[in-house]
């Protein structure tokens, strides 16, 4: 196991570094006062344990692909943007556009979100065990949402797909976005996901999905025609 | 893009001045990436011997001596008796005795060609100049004032011209003690202050957050209490800002309908502070407190 201080090092130093040390696969490394500084963590792109021992600014642990990376505190704006896959957990609470753009993977957040979590989300797995503010999955295109608590106003606006699950109150549905009751089944899957994170909680979640009015879907996507 | 923060002791009335000017200058320093083009603080509560701290500049710097020493004839005529100054560069700051109306004083001293009016305060004083936070420092000794709350700013313009007037904080010329630090961008400006004009305002710069700063104490003047000005501007300020205001007792802050700019907060039972980011708020909290992120029209206010 290895340790990096931040305070010690630029956060360009510190990337550099990380990234040696993980470049041959499994690795383990503890962060020591990173500060809420920003662009930490980003673009590791091999499996690895990456623990930050305080709060982490903006960008931090985006575009990685295979690493799990540990928060102890809180994140800036835009923690595991257009991340592939890994798995990012987070303590505290995130800023806003939370796992922007993420295509894979999970991101555990176990306070709040700030506004736009889930924006342009592409993929994967994003849970929230607090509350989660406005624009929450705006112009989502898949993947799935979980958020135990309350959820802001315009929740889902102009997403195209992928799902919004909601524990708590919702502000307001967002354009072209409708509410419809999760099934046992996918009560069951989620509550599992929760289990499976360390979270004790079983809310009788209901769902966020497209109404597909606002967009027009007449073509397919090219693996989508190799199963039709 | 720009960094804005603020800092509030809430005892220092009964404890004793904080050191303000400090804390602003470390949360800007950690916010540097945030702007580079100036940066400016207000520091409330200073221990000074008069009515009020009137700070001035021209940026006519070959004449600086007589354009200021003009000034100073000109708030002497209208009413102020002088008890402390200090100048430096193009920079006047006069304590000053007076018992008349400001904005009589404010144009008195403003009708002097070449001068600028950068803050009358009855408890406060704005300091602002082009470059980083470390100028504030060590240009003007920024880091040294201590008092009971501030604001800070620093600055990557986008709407009017880089020079030292148009850097943050901006003074509601001419309500003592209140100014304000902005990120973000104004539509309704010219609208806004448009319609202040017509009610005898007198704009300073062409900077769309001055209007901020006008628009509240606009309404302070006429009575009403800080929260409800910034509930209210949550719906008469149209685009993007969060705000931080700094007034005689107080200190307040309010994200637009969008949460398109940042801001979080810390607080402990002795002190709030405010910053664009947490790495500013860790720059002057060295113990774990819980940070609080206000979201889309969300406003909050503390008082001494």
């Amino acid at each position: 196991m290895d340790t990096l201080d931040a305070a010690e090092l630029s956060p360009r130093d510190l990337n550099r570094r990380l990234k040696e040390l993980t470049a041959n696969g499994r690795a383990e490394v503890t962060i020591l006062n990173p500060g809420a500084r920003h662009n930490l963590a980003v673009g590791i792109l091999k499996p690895c344990t990456v623990q930050f021992k305080g709060s982490v600014g903006y960008f931090a642990a985006s575009m990685i692909d295979g690493p799990e990376v540990t928060i102890d505190g809180n994140a800036g704006w835009a923690l595991g943007e257009n991340m592939m896959g890994g798995r990012i957990v987070l303590t505290k609470d995130a800023g806003a556009s939370l796992a922007a753009s993420m295509r894979g993977g999970e991101v555990i957040v176990g306070g709040n979100a700030g506004a736009r979590a889930g924006i342009s989300m592409k993929g994967g797995t994003l849970v929230i065990e607090g509350n989660s503010g406005f624009l929450t999955g705006f112009m989502m295109q898949k993947g799935r949402i979980i958020v135990c608590g309350d959820i802001g106003e315009a929740v889902g606006d102009s997403m195209y797909e992928g799902t919004i699950y909601v524990g708590g109150k919702i502000g307001s549905l967002g354009n072209d976005a409708k509410l419809e009751e999760a099934t046992e089944g996918e009560l069951i899957e989620i509550w599992s996901v929760l289990a499976d994170n360390g979270i004790d909680k079983k809310p009788r979640f209901r769902k966020v999905v497209s109404q597909k009015k606002l967009y027009h879907f007449d073509s397919l996507e090219r693996l989508e025609m190799a199963a039709v | 893009m720009c960094g804005i923060s603020g800092i509030i002791y809430k005892n220092a009335r009964q404890n004793g001045q904080a050191p303000v000017g400090r804390d602003l200058v470390r949360m800007l320093d950690s916010l540097a990436h945030r702007g580079r083009d100036s940066s400016g603080v207000t520091i409330a509560g200073e221990d000074f011997d008069g009515d009020y701290i009137v700070r001035m500049w021209t940026d006519d710097e070959d004449r600086a001596d007589v354009v200021l020493a003009r000034a100073e004839e000109a708030a002497t005529r209208a009413g102020c008796v002088v008890t402390a100054r200090q100048s430096w560069g193009g920079y006047l700051r006069l304590i000053v005795n007076f018992e008349g109306e400001v904005r009589g004083l404010a144009e008195a001293t403003i009708a002097t060609d070449g001068v600028e009016l950068h803050s009358i305060g009855r408890v406060s004083e704005v300091v602002k100049d082009v470059g980083t936070a470390s100028v504030l420092a060590e240009k003007h000794g920024v880091g040294g004032l201590r008092g009971t709350h501030g604001i800070g700013h620093v600055r990557m313009a986008t709407e009017s011209k880089v020079d030292i007037s148009h850097a943050h904080p901006f003074w509601a010329y001419p309500f003592p003690d209140v100014t304000v630090v902005h990120n973000g961008q104004l539509t309704n400006y010219h609208k806004l202050k448009r319609r202040y004009e017509d009610h005898g305002h007198r704009f300073q710069t062409g900077n769309d957050s001055e209007v901020i700063a006008v628009y509240l104490a606009d309404k302070l003047a006429r009575g009403d209490a800080l929260d409800k000005a910034l509930g209210d501007s949550l719906n008469d300020l149209d685009g993007t800002f969060t705000y931080v205001v700094s007034t005689e007792d107080g200190l307040g802050c309010a994200k637009d309908q969008w949460s398109a700019k940042p801001l979080v907060t810390m607080e402990t039972d002795e002190v709030v502070a405010v910053a664009s980011e947490e790495v500013a708020l860790r720059s002057v909290f060295s113990e774990e407190i819980d940070r609080v992120e206000p979201q889309q029209r969300e406003f909050m206010t503390w008082t001494l």
